[in-house]
């Protein structure tokens, strides 16, 4: 039984890095604008998009796919802010008005994206040196995992260094906590709005390729479901606040896991129940998620 | 002239708030402005550090139209706005809610000297620069508010009610670091309801009823003035 939980767990890691490293961009972008940016879901399935279009149809190396991928859902991001959000926000709409443009956004581009190749699911392309597998004390771990775990790890520290010391990511959490303010100081809200969208994209596009990596699929509906599951990791963790956000992507990408695995298979369909009993506890006994959020909490349920 | 305005008509949506204010603040003065809540004085100040646009009228900082930039231009340009209601960052330390104060400034040397100077002016803020600011008391929460205003070496520091919700016994330590802030060259804009303590320490004042000016005059003249000491001074 150890056993089966430790490899239950191997295996939850991807799932966490991928909805921890899309947990991000929720945060960032709620504790700046006030609102779940909906089509961060659709910034995702852009980027493992286009890394299968370049390399399983185009044929090209799939490293170059990878980085076409984190550069388009990082441009995406940056034009999603820049013409749907400034416009918006800054003529002072009201927040319904935001909030559809933020939900026509998604659908706008999940729909686009239908139209010219259908929402077939496709397969992603996996390069072999990824499916090396090790035997650790009788536990399968896949070189992929390794990976995927370093990576997300080392660029979680950078960007939680990034926050806590850079200029840039003290004017973020400024921002977050109250832009009115942080203009009179002197922090040009427009800039850390265009950082935090760019960062929290160019995130999404590495955690559609982690996701591709993992699952080996790809469709343009499969934003939909990590996108939800990771805005409630980032309300989990707090919401503004990265670390947090990333944490609490992986409570949840394990604890569904094991929810999953410590079933009977029969229940298996179930597994959202859990992000979503996750949710309504958190709601219920902390809503300002398990650590700090970087907003004026009360503001957030007004 | 270090500020100018002229005839400055405004308000928020289609609320006019301010009639054609006119004032001006010389170099090196400290300048209060009195009145009733309601009258205008933080709808003056929002305009000026660039809130709120005037509808009509100019600003002129320096001898240059101001009307319309935003905020955190103005501040490099030498404009300090401490709002009301000391609105720091609960979720930063006190020291980097003091080093946000510096955030366009690009010189290291001279945040960090600038840092010094505000430490020794409140030396609190110095023993507490590790902590939260969410816990900070009201008062130490105003000299953060006003350190960090300072941050940024402002030609102008426009300051607003700095004595609300402050307790007694540190309101006059945090008006004689007004004027110790004042002889280090800083010309001060000050909003205050309680206007004994803002005449005592201000070179000029403009009183406001209802969105314009009324009167105008020395801190030593209004004090003697039969209209002030019967509104806001409290004196039949």
């Amino acid at each position: 039984m150890g056993l089966y939980l430790a490899q239950q767990l191997v295996n939850g890691i991807s799932y966490g890095s991928i909805l921890g490293l899309l947990a991000v961009g929720y945060t960032m972008i709620y504790g700046i604008l006030g609102l779940i940016n909906f089509a961060h879901g659709e910034v995702f399935m852009i980027g493992a998009f286009i890394c299968y279009l370049a390399s399983a149809v185009r044929g090209m190396p799939w490293v170059i796919g990878a980085i076409l991928a984190l550069v388009t859902s990082t441009a995406v991001g940056f034009l999603l802010q820049r013409y749907v959000y400034r416009p918006t926000t800054e003529k002072k709409a009201p927040l319904l008005t935001v909030f559809i443009a933020s939900f026509a956004a998604s659908i706008g581009l999940r729909h686009i994206v239908m139209m010219f190749y259908t929402d077939k699911r496709r397969a992603f392309p996996i390069p072999g040196v990824f499916e090396r597998m090790f035997l650790v004390g009788g536990i399968a771990i896949g070189l992929r995992d390794i990976v995927i775990f370093i990576v997300t790890i080392a660029i979680m520290s950078v960007l939680a260094y990034f926050i806590r010391y850079s200029k840039t990511g003290m004017g973020m959490r400024a921002v977050s906590y109250d832009k009115n303010t942080a203009e009179l100081v002197g922090v040009n809200s427009r800039k850390v709005t265009i950082a935090a969208f760019i960062i929290g994209s160019a995130l999404a596009g590495l955690s559609a390729l982690v996701y591709g990596l993992s699952f080996g699929i790809v469709n343009p509906s499969m934003g939909i479901t990590p996108g939800l599951t990771a805005f409630i990791a980032a309300v989990l963790g707090g919401i503004g606040n990265v670390t947090g956000a990333m944490i609490g992507g992986f409570i949840i990408g394990l604890g569904e896991v094991l929810f999953v695995a410590l079933l009977p298979a029969s229940l298996s369909p179930l597994r959202p129940l859990f992000v979503w009993a996750l949710l309504f506890v958190i709601l219920f006994i902390k809503p300002s998620g398990l650590f700090r959020p970087n907003v004026k909490f009360e503001e957030i349920w007004e | 002239m270090l500020l100018e305005l002229d005839n400055i008509t405004t308000g928020y949506g289609k609320a006019q708030v301010l009639k054609d204010i006119c004032l001006h603040i010389c170099e090196g003065e400290i300048v209060a402005l009195l009145g009733a809540n309601g009258a205008g004085k933080s709808t003056t100040l929002r305009c000026i550090a660039g809130v709120i646009q005037p509808w009509e009228g100019n600003i002129k900082f320096r001898g240059v139209d101001t009307g319309g930039v935003a905020p955190y231009i103005l501040v490099s340009k030498g404009i300090s706005y401490c709002p009301e209601g000391r609105d720091v960052f609960a979720n930063l330390t006190v020291l980097e809610n003091l080093k946000i104060g510096a955030y366009l400034v690009d010189d290291e040397k001279q945040s960090e000297f600038r840092l010094e100077w505000v430490y020794d002016l409140f030396p609190r803020l110095k023993e507490r620069q590790r902590q939260s600011a969410a816990s900070l008391s009201g008062g130490e929460q105003q000299m953060l508010a006003i350190g960090r205003s300072l941050m940024a070496n402002p030609k102008l520091l426009m300051l607003d009610e700095p004595s609300l919700g402050v307790a007694p016994i540190l309101i006059e330590a945090i008006y004689s670091k007004i004027q110790e802030i004042n002889a280090s060259g800083t010309s001060i804009l000050l909003v205050e309801q309680n206007a004994n303590l803002a005449l005592e320490v201000a070179d000029r004042a403009y009183v406001l009823e209802k969105g314009e000016v009324c009167l105008e005059g020395t801190g030593f003249e209004l004090r003697d003035n039969e209209h002030v000491k019967a509104s806001y001074l409290g004196i039949a």
